[in-house]
């Protein structure tokens, strides 16, 4: 363990934080619209968010590493806009993230919010209160447990994120060079101890994640 | 109707005499040169040949740990050293080519009369090969040492799980410039596609690529004759054509 770079294990977590909390910004009112929608686009904006679940990583990784290029439209017009290039830096890592982590956010909070009672969100419009502060005052508290789920199994999510990276990041220390790249790297070096190391910690990680999303709904189970 | 079933029947033996095709672990900057020297090797002989193309460090690895892999191509000489002491070869690893530095690009503005100035002046992605697991990595790190442009693009490097990756950051543009092996350039599906420069052998250690036959090929006689034959003129003329020197 001595000497073991915790750079990439840090750097996992910024990634794993930044990429959910943007999730929650924009998965939220993706997810309220998904629930309550009946716009005819609904199914397959649906089918767009759940995409992520079965596209390989590679998939993604291929498709960002040429939209972020500087050698091609977007890429180049978010270099000017930005004046950063989004391949090969953390940046692109949190935009590939939240592409990939989209359906651990989105699904569990609009499956919740969609089995509320309608009469919930009526009542809080005749008492006057707005579509937003309805969600966030009434709806959301009601779907606690899904949230929590949704921003556990996001942050986990990405934390065990691996092709895309491998595709995108270009493996710069404390850049994009994250924790499951870093137990890669270190196999491929024939440097056990430290591969070891970095697998442990991920395991441990893993299981304390799965397990508090076990007892979280376990508890939301008793209370309803 | 005859000589159609004859001929079915003639290919069918062919078949179960060539059941087991070579397994052949093959480092990345390889891949085009081997496809070559393999159609070669089964024009000749008749024998089948099954390439798996990764870096020198995975193949290792992956044989350290059980891959039914019978001849193994490293991009150097220490993979094979490793695995020679640690009792998974056959017999003593034997060189089979000496690598090659290129510095490519696909930038308009890239130089390769002035190319270490432009790659200094430069704010582009710099594509290398990861330093730890492939030899043309760690050498190009050399080359940047040698030419004191290691304070102005280390900050810039990118690497490549492999040398091919590192080439297709170059190709799609994602990274300005990258030190990939002659042998990548040189292969007719990269034609074309951008401009590249010799880095000149005095700036690095020689890339001594090893091959070695491992334990699996005791059982298959035919991964001996391939071994032989890439140290035969066929294969050396072909390793020749993309730009290795010969040992």
């Amino acid at each position: 363990m001595n000497g073991l770079d915790l750079a990439p294990l840090w750097l996992t977590l910024r990634l794993a934080a930044t990429t959910t909390l943007l999730l929650l910004l924009l998965g939220l009112p993706l997810a309220a619209w998904l629930a309550h929608s009946r716009s005819r686009l609904r199914p397959l904006v649906d089918t767009l968010v759940a995409m992520p679940l079965v596209l390989p990583p590679s998939v993604l990784g291929f498709y960002l590493l040429l939209a972020l290029s500087p050698a091609n439209a977007p890429g180049a017009w978010l270099r000017e806009l930005f004046g950063v290039n989004l391949v090969f830096s953390f940046a692109g890592l949190v935009i590939g993230s939240v592409l990939f982590s989209l359906p651990f956010m989105v699904q569990p909070v609009a499956a919740a919010l969609s089995g509320l009672p309608p009469s919930l969100r009526e009542a809080a419009w005749t008492m006057g209160k707005s579509r937003l502060a309805t969600l966030l005052r009434v709806e959301l508290p009601c779907v606690r447990p899904a949230l929590v789920a949704g921003v556990v199994m996001s942050f986990a999510h990405t934390v065990g994120e691996f092709g895309l990276v491998l595709m995108i990041g270009g493996n710069i220390p404390g850049v994009t060079r994250v924790a499951s790249i870093a137990v890669y790297n270190e196999v491929e070096a024939l440097n056990y101890p430290a591969a070891h190391a970095y697998a442990a910690i991920l395991c441990a990680f893993s299981f304390a994640v799965v397990l508090l999303v076990n007892l979280l709904r376990r508890r939301a189970e008793r209370i309803a | 109707m005859k000589p159609t079933l004859l001929s079915l029947l003639a290919l069918c033996a062919a078949a179960f005499a060539n059941a087991a095709p070579v397994q052949v672990a093959v480092a990345a900057n390889v891949q085009y040169a081997f496809a070559d020297i393999a159609a070669s090797f089964s024009r000749d002989t008749g024998i089948a040949v099954q390439p798996s193309f990764a870096s020198s460090g995975k193949i290792a690895t992956q044989i350290m740990n059980g891959a039914p892999f019978e001849l193994f191509l490293s991009a150097d000489n220490e993979f094979p050293q490793k695995l020679a002491q640690a009792g998974f070869t056959l017999q003593a690893p034997k060189s089979y080519a000496l690598g090659a530095l290129v510095l490519w690009s696909k930038d308009p503005q890239f130089n390769p009369r002035q190319w270490q100035q432009w790659l200094a002046a430069g704010s582009g992605k710099v594509a290398i090969a990861n330093p730890r697991t492939a030899p043309y990595g760690s050498e190009a790190l050399r080359v940047l040492d040698y030419y004191r442009l290691s304070a102005s693009v280390t900050p810039r490097l990118v690497s490549g799980d492999n040398i091919a990756q590192a080439a297709q950051f170059v190709v799609s543009g994602a990274a300005q410039a990258g030190f990939v092996a002659k042998a990548l350039v040189l292969a007719p599906q990269m034609k074309g596609a951008g401009r590249w420069v010799d880095i000149p052998a005095a700036s690095h250690q020689p890339i001594v690529q090893d091959m070695v036959l491992l334990k699996p090929a005791a059982a298959n006689p035919d991964a001996r004759k391939l071994f032989d034959y890439l140290s035969g003129p066929a294969a050396r003329q072909i390793l020749q054509r993309y730009g290795y020197r010969l040992p």
